[in-house]
């Protein structure tokens, strides 16, 4: 069974298999967890802070590793995986954080075409590609502002496009909305949602009740390293 | 290419982005380098004095007057046989003033006033493969001092003897204070690029999540060491080129030796040298402190 799945058994793209995790301090960030997440598919990771969202996003991108389980994506075992192995899965699962994460002195179209360039494409690849991606978030006007330049909302789009630009399987969203008001926030929500239809499958881990209920979309609730709840169209709270 | 250039440009802004950190360590891997410099052609002028010296050296048997040849030609045979000795000659008494009155009518301090007769002695003269059998060979031959064949052993080996201690101790010493001063240079290079990757630390981070390589992310700070070497190497030398001179000339009036200048085929090997030591050290301490730092 295990094997099958190595070679990307149906649609899964995402794979936990009792994946546990727990640091030298004694904390347990992750308790027996088992997730399925297909392609296409947009979840939403809920739980309160310490409940291990982040943890879990952190094994799928390989930058921890699982104290026991089995962790695939994209068909390739995680876990096992060469560490030379590693770059080439992050350039197909792109991550966007609360804090963006762009290089301050540094234009937009700079920091986007920055994850290509740093991945060993060519320039003119990579300004085709920035192009491309900066104007499926809607800043291909903002292309030679520097980030503090931008607001909140389009700093997160700029790190959104720097993400998306390396046309990655799998966005995976950490509070992407988690300094951002209301407004902005649905905007972001939105730019999501397209990315999704477009066929990216997304993780995204969230406090914002109001969006999850919204919504209506797979729902994986953790609480302290356990999944306590995964369901189809869910709510924020059970 | 963009990923050379990228490489390339991220490294030399490495450099100037903490330029008193830079420069420290570009001064004191120069400092090294230049200490290398100096006991390379240093022991390579030794060891080319003591080379020629050692050719000259030989060991005078000065014969009895009334020596059987026949006991003179066995005397040679047998020390002929000894591994250490490269040839022997005989040379009678009449070579010897011959060869002396060569030598007087070429220095005009010495004249030789009175040839009528000659108070000179047969000798045999023994040139040696290495001088540093000299000693034992002399030993050897001075045992038959008064036994009717042999009147008088002179070696002179001294000025070999005090060069090829030189030689030593400058290589011992020499090796001693260049490991202390590569540690020094490598701790320095280290700090300096750890200085160097914290600088750059949200870039290092967003380039490992977008995918990029251990390698792309290492080179930039291994070819900021290298520069850092490469930039001491070229202090290093020319120190060396504007010191050679009156360093050379210090070292002859303080050893009285011959002056030896050095071939073209040295000078580059001593650039290739410096050079090789500087990249080596300061990419290998890039490659030391990136290891501890971006691990993970």
């Amino acid at each position: 069974m295990v094997a099958a799945r190595a070679n990307g058994r149906g649609n899964e793209l995402i794979t936990l298999d009792d994946v546990s995790k727990h640091y030298p301090n004694g904390t347990e960030a992750l308790r027996d967890v088992d997730l399925r997440i297909e392609s296409g598919d947009f979840v939403f990771l809920v739980g309160s802070s310490g409940a291990g969202k982040s943890t879990l996003i952190r094994l799928l991108i390989r930058d921890e590793l699982p104290s026991s389980g089995r962790v695939w994506v994209d068909g390739q075992d995680v876990v096992r995986m060469r560490r030379s192995a590693v770059p080439k899965l992050r350039r197909r699962v792109g991550v966007v954080f609360q804090d963006f994460k762009l290089l301050p002195r540094r234009t937009v179209a700079e920091n986007v075409g920055f994850a290509l360039l740093v991945t060993g494409h060519s320039d003119e690849e990579a300004r085709e590609e920035t192009e491309r991606a900066l104007s499926l978030v809607g800043l291909a006007e903002r292309r030679d502002h520097f980030p503090d330049q931008l607001s909140g909302g389009e700093q997160q789009r700029a790190a959104m496009a720097r993400a998306l630009v390396s046309r990655p399987k799998i966005l995976i969203a950490d509070e992407p909305t988690g300094n951002l008001d209301p407004v902005t926030s649905w905007e972001i929500i939105k730019l999501l949602i397209r990315v999704n239809e477009l066929g990216t499958t997304l993780v995204m881990a969230t406090h914002n009740a109001e969006i999850v209920n919204a919504l209506r979309r797979r729902v994986v609730h953790l609480d302290r390293g356990m999944v306590v709840r995964d369901e189809r169209e869910g709510l924020y709270a059970a | 290419m963009k990923r050379v250039s990228y490489v390339l440009s991220a490294a030399w802004q490495g450099f100037w982005r903490n330029p008193v950190m830079s420069l420290a360590s570009t001064f004191t891997v120069g400092l090294m380098l230049l200490l290398f410099a100096f006991f390379l052609a240093t022991d390579r002028g030794l060891q080319a004095t003591v080379g020629v010296l050692e050719s000259k050296v030989e060991l005078a048997l000065f014969l009895e007057d009334d020596a059987k040849v026949s006991d003179v030609l066995a005397l040679r045979a047998q020390i002929e046989a000894d591994p250490a000795v490269s040839h022997v000659d005989y040379i009678t008494k009449d070579q010897a003033m011959a060869r002396l009155v060569d030598i007087a009518s070429r220095q005009p301090d010495i004249q030789i006033v009175d040839i009528s007769s000659n108070p000179l002695q047969n000798s045999l003269e023994i040139k040696l493969q290495n001088a540093q059998d000299a000693p034992r060979i002399g030993a050897t031959l001075r045992q038959e001092v008064g036994k009717g064949v042999v009147y008088e052993v002179v070696d002179n080996p001294s000025v070999v003897d005090k060069l090829l201690t030189i030689t030593r101790v400058l290589s011992f010493g020499g090796v001693a204070v260049l490991a202390m001063m590569l540690v020094v240079a490598l701790f320095v290079i280290v700090n300096t690029i750890r200085i160097a990757v914290h600088a750059r630390r949200d870039e290092i981070e967003i380039m490992k999540l977008v995918g990029a390589t251990d390698w792309f992310v290492r080179w930039p700070f291994i070819l900021e060491g290298m520069l850092v070497g490469a930039l001491g190497a070229m202090a290093a030398l020319t120190v060396v080129v504007l010191a050679a001179g009156p360093v050379s000339n210090a070292l002859v009036g303080f050893l009285e030796i011959v002056p030896l200048s050095f071939g073209a085929a040295f000078l580059w090997q001593l650039v290739g040298s410096v050079f090789a030591l500087a990249l080596a050290v300061g990419g290998g301490g890039a490659m030391l402190s990136v290891r501890a730092h971006l691990a993970k």
